[in-house]
């Protein structure tokens, strides 16, 4: 019997990453005389409006949300993600991440390998990265079209060539040219502000809180939406997988990051998603909501690498993946990363499943079609299970409703999330992330830093 | 391969197309609970709406949606006014893409909030 149970998975890479300092005195012991640097948005290369702050890359690096990566990458690692999705050290991983600067900002810094450099954040230290290479980025066009595949180069899932409407191409192609590689270590750790503070579930800190909630089997629910009842009966129906029962909880795990014009601000999905519970329509011993800071790439079956990464480190069992999963435009076929996770994609060096290759994931898939509505069987219905005509749910089409100011039936949104919804547009004026919301976002981010 | 924008309506809009002869078009979604018109918009005209307001994108049905609120009211005024569902009444509203977009640019500031307890 025991053979049967699937027990909680070891972090991606075998170990979790933490590299946070919390002894005050020895961090400032730490950075005593070494040159600093303030972190800058990444802007878009054309526009100038901020697409990425490396604030968030470095969090979710030290507190091991993307274990086992340590740091910035050397160029020989993104040369080898590029080509094949792996680390250095042979364990999967989708996309590069390095700590870019410009060339004006690397000659006043003067630092080189083997020098410790600062990083200011919101004018406080936040971290330190102990440089052990400087390398260059020739062609950041070059550099985006790699990360994300073309169509003669991923025929099996890439449709269209990516371009400048491609939000995660956007941020490759905007890097400055000048990469800082090493390992990062917060020195002074960040506080949340609300609502996201009671949010925050690191990886070793979601794992004590599974295991204090009696949680061996978990599945986890990707978002950056606020949810609406297709959502809610997705994570349902999909928390029927498990082994001889049924996955003991849902993790919800919103990525936080830079927006979008149109997208719901951050506050709402979060408490959005923790009203379904709250609202008793998934009970709360079953279902918590966490977040992870990262600027989304959109890359849908590389993204959802990524998603099994994180989440497995966060010690989730499975993870369910839906169509179109973390993407945006027509760029990818539609069930790319549900291909990914059942054939492997060969050209993205993934001949079998992630779960089937060496150095690969543990967290295991729940694909799933969709949830809409059946005028004949009157309730929300599975698309492989209701022979009926249905009214398909989009989220697209709710946010528009929610603009000319008509409240949602609660068969497709519950009234406890559309409160939340208006709590927050009374707060900014406005349901969605506008052009003062992004800006103001990427001006005071999601932290506070005290003093060291 | 065309799209189509739906058009929500309220009792209001009702009474508008009252004798429009539009009636026998009106869909009703979710088990009746909400009430529309569908305009098939042909690719030539989605294309010029995706250029013309960036918001705007093609969901998950083959709607488009996330165009401003003004495009929306716009385009419900010209249907009542043409009592038509044709593209005419998609070129009319494109024919007034600045006025449109210059509604969009002050509602993107502020939208007033209903009136609810939350």
């Amino acid at each position: 019997m025991s053979s049967l149970l699937i027990q909680t998975p070891l972090p991606h890479g075998g170990r979790l990453v933490e590299r946070v300092i919390r002894d005050k005195e020895a961090a400032k012991k730490m950075i005593k005389g070494c040159p600093s640097y303030d972190i800058k948005p990444t802007l878009h290369y054309e526009t100038g409006v901020p697409v990425r702050n490396v604030y968030r890359e470095i969090m979710s690096i030290c507190y091991g949300f993307f274990s086992p990566v340590e740091g910035s990458m050397k160029q020989a690692e993104v040369e080898r993600i590029l080509k094949e999705r792996r680390l250095l050290n042979d364990w999967i991983f989708p996309y590069p991440l390095v700590f870019d600067i410009s060339k004006e900002d690397y000659k006043k810094l003067g630092v080189g390998a083997g020098d410790r450099l600062v990083l200011n954040l919101k004018g406080k230290p936040f971290a330190i990265l102990d440089i052990e290479e400087v390398w260059e980025i020739d062609n950041p066009e070059e550099l985006a079209h790699k990360t994300f595949g073309t169509p003669k180069d991923n025929p099996e899932v890439v449709k269209e060539p990516f371009d400048k409407k491609h939000p995660g191409w956007v941020i490759y192609r905007s890097l400055q040219p000048i990469v800082l590689a090493g390992k990062y270590t917060i020195i002074n750790e960040p506080k949340f502000r609300p609502p996201f503070d009671r949010f925050w579930f690191p990886p070793r800190k979601c794992r004590e809180e599974f295991s204090k909630r009696g949680w061996r089997t978990a599945i986890a629910h990707q978002t950056r939406n606020v949810p609406h009842v297709g959502h809610e009966f997705l994570m349902k129906n999909a928390a029927y997988t498990g082994d001889v029962e049924p996955c003991h909880g849902i993790l919800v795990n919103a990525i936080i990051g830079v927006k979008r014009r149109g997208d719901y601000p951050d506050e709402a999905i979060v408490e959005g998603q923790e009203a379904v519970s709250t609202g008793g329509y998934i009970k709360p011993e079953r279902r918590f909501v966490s977040i992870c800071l990262w600027d989304m790439r959109y890359g849908n079956p590389l993204e959802s690498l990524l998603h099994g990464i994180i989440r497995q480190n966060m010690g989730c069992t499975h993870h369910m993946f839906g169509r179109d999963h973390a993407a945006v435009g027509e760029y990818y076929d539609k069930w790319a990363t549900q291909i990914l996770w059942t054939k492997g994609i060969p050209s993205y060096g993934f001949p079998a499943p992630p779960t089937d290759v060496p150095y690969g994931l543990t967290i295991r898939p729940q694909n799933m079609r969709e949830f809409s509505y059946c005028p004949t069987c009157k309730e929300m219905a599975y698309s492989e299970s209701c022979g009926h005509k249905r009214e398909k749910l989009s989220g697209s089409f709710l946010r528009g409703m929610v603009a000319e100011g008509v409240q949602p039936p609660a068969i497709i949104m519950r009234p406890e999330v559309y409160k939340v919804i208006v709590k927050w547009w009374k707060h900014f004026g406005y349901p969605f992330c506008n052009e003062k919301y992004v800006i103001n976002k990427e001006k005071e981010l999601e932290v506070d830093l005290e003093d060291l | 391969m065309a799209h189509f924008i739906v058009v929500l309506l309220d009792d209001n809009r009702m009474a508008k197309l009252s004798g429009s002869g539009l009636e026998d078009k009106i869909k009703y979604m979710f088990g009746g609970e909400l009430r529309c018109l569908e305009v098939e918009v042909p690719e030539e005209i989605s294309k010029k709406i995706l250029a013309t307001f960036d918001t705007a994108r093609i969901d998950s049905r083959g709607a488009i949606t996330d165009v401003p609120v003004a495009f929306l009211r716009e385009l419900f005024n010209q249907i009542a006014e043409k009592k038509s569902l044709g593209p005419e009444v998609l070129e009319a509203v494109l024919a007034k893409a600045d006025e449109i977009k210059e509604a969009a640019a002050k509602e993107s500031e502020y939208l007033p909030p209903p009136d609810i307890e939350v």
